[in-house]
């Protein structure tokens, strides 16, 4: 998260999303849990493929207030954890390709203070001055030691679908 | 006899009813529709939440995160991304800034700002990335100048 943070370099190319979308479902026959978090910040690099990408766990909007409370305080403790992070590189990028490109990206998932190593699928499509990504992967509950008591267990998914789409303008300081 | 059954069974009926319509409005209402009406804990200008943040983002969110603030501040950009209204307001530092999630029942309003106004926003301070995020936002036109 050190270049998130940092001023852009002047040789490279940064862009930067501040509102990006990420949605993740769990799906069990006792109940569907969805929650959409709008304000997920990712920047890009094009000169050295690199992506970033934070979000708050707090900002995730459910349904109900319950599972909004059993989320945050239960199994993300978000007290202890409240960001989760994504750092990796986009796999044979090619900046220039006008045409939608599929491409991995490999890097180090963090949620609950756990790191995971994670590649990623993503459709990325340029426009202009801009890109979009977007995609969808699956993350097992167990990999972030988020600890579900029996009692709940039949209402959350072992694995969680995670959604996500990035637009991408150009970082300007 | 058999009246008594169906009595019983309107009883116990109406019961189910009761017990469901309590559980529905206590447990599972969204508390969070209502904040328009709330009164902000802290009211302070864009200026002042960001260097809160950037100073010291751990007592921030210990004075701002979950709870309803007001904050002042200049807008830089409005954006529909992912079908959200979403307000930004800028700060001091040029860097970071304030992303206002506006209630969705804000839209007449948002129609009639323009970018560089004044204006006062009351939402739930999220905490920090880049910068201050505020959820379910409501526009107070009375600070405008």
């Amino acid at each position: 998260m050190i270049f998130t943070l940092s001023s852009p370099q002047k040789n490279s190319k940064q862009f930067i999303a501040r509102q990006g979308q990420i949605s993740f479902f769990s799906y069990t026959s006792v109940e569907n849990i969805e929650a959409n978090n709008n304000q997920v910040l990712s920047i890009f690099d094009t000169e050295t493929n690199e992506i970033a990408v934070n979000m708050l766990m707090r900002a995730f909007v459910f349904k109900k207030d319950l599972m909004y409370e059993h989320f945050n305080e239960s199994y993300i403790e978000s007290d202890l954890y409240p960001k989760a992070t994504f750092e990796g590189k986009i796999l044979d990028f090619e900046k220039n390709n006008n045409q939608l490109q599929t491409k991995i990206i490999r890097g180090k998932l963090t949620i609950h203070g756990i790191s995971k190593q994670i590649d990623i699928k993503t459709n990325i499509e340029k426009s202009k001055d801009s890109y979009s990504m977007t995609g969808e992967f699956i993350v097992a509950v167990s990999d972030f030691q988020i600890k579900i008591p029996p009692i709940l267990a039949s209402n959350i998914a072992k694995t969680i679908s995670v959604k996500f789409r990035f637009q991408f303008q150009p970082y300007e300081e | 006899m058999k009246l008594k059954i169906n009595k019983l069974t309107v009883f116990l009926l109406l019961l189910f009813l009761f017990v469901g319509f309590v559980v529905k409005f206590t447990i599972f209402k969204n508390s969070e529709k209502s904040i328009a009406n709330q009164t902000a804990i802290a009211t302070l200008n864009s200026d002042e939440l960001v260097n809160s943040f950037t100073l010291d983002e751990k007592k921030s969110n210990a004075l701002y995160e979950g709870k309803i603030i007001e904050v002042t501040g200049k807008i830089k950009e409005i954006s529909f991304i992912n079908q959200r209204i979403t307000v930004i307001l800028t700060s001091n530092n040029k860097t970071f800034g304030v992303i206002c999630d506006m209630n969705p029942n804000q839209k007449e309003k948002i129609k009639k700002l323009s970018i560089n106004q004044k204006i006062t926003v009351k939402g739930i301070c999220k905490g920090f990335l880049k910068d201050v995020i505020l959820l379910d936002c409501f526009i107070d036109f009375s600070a405008n100048e």
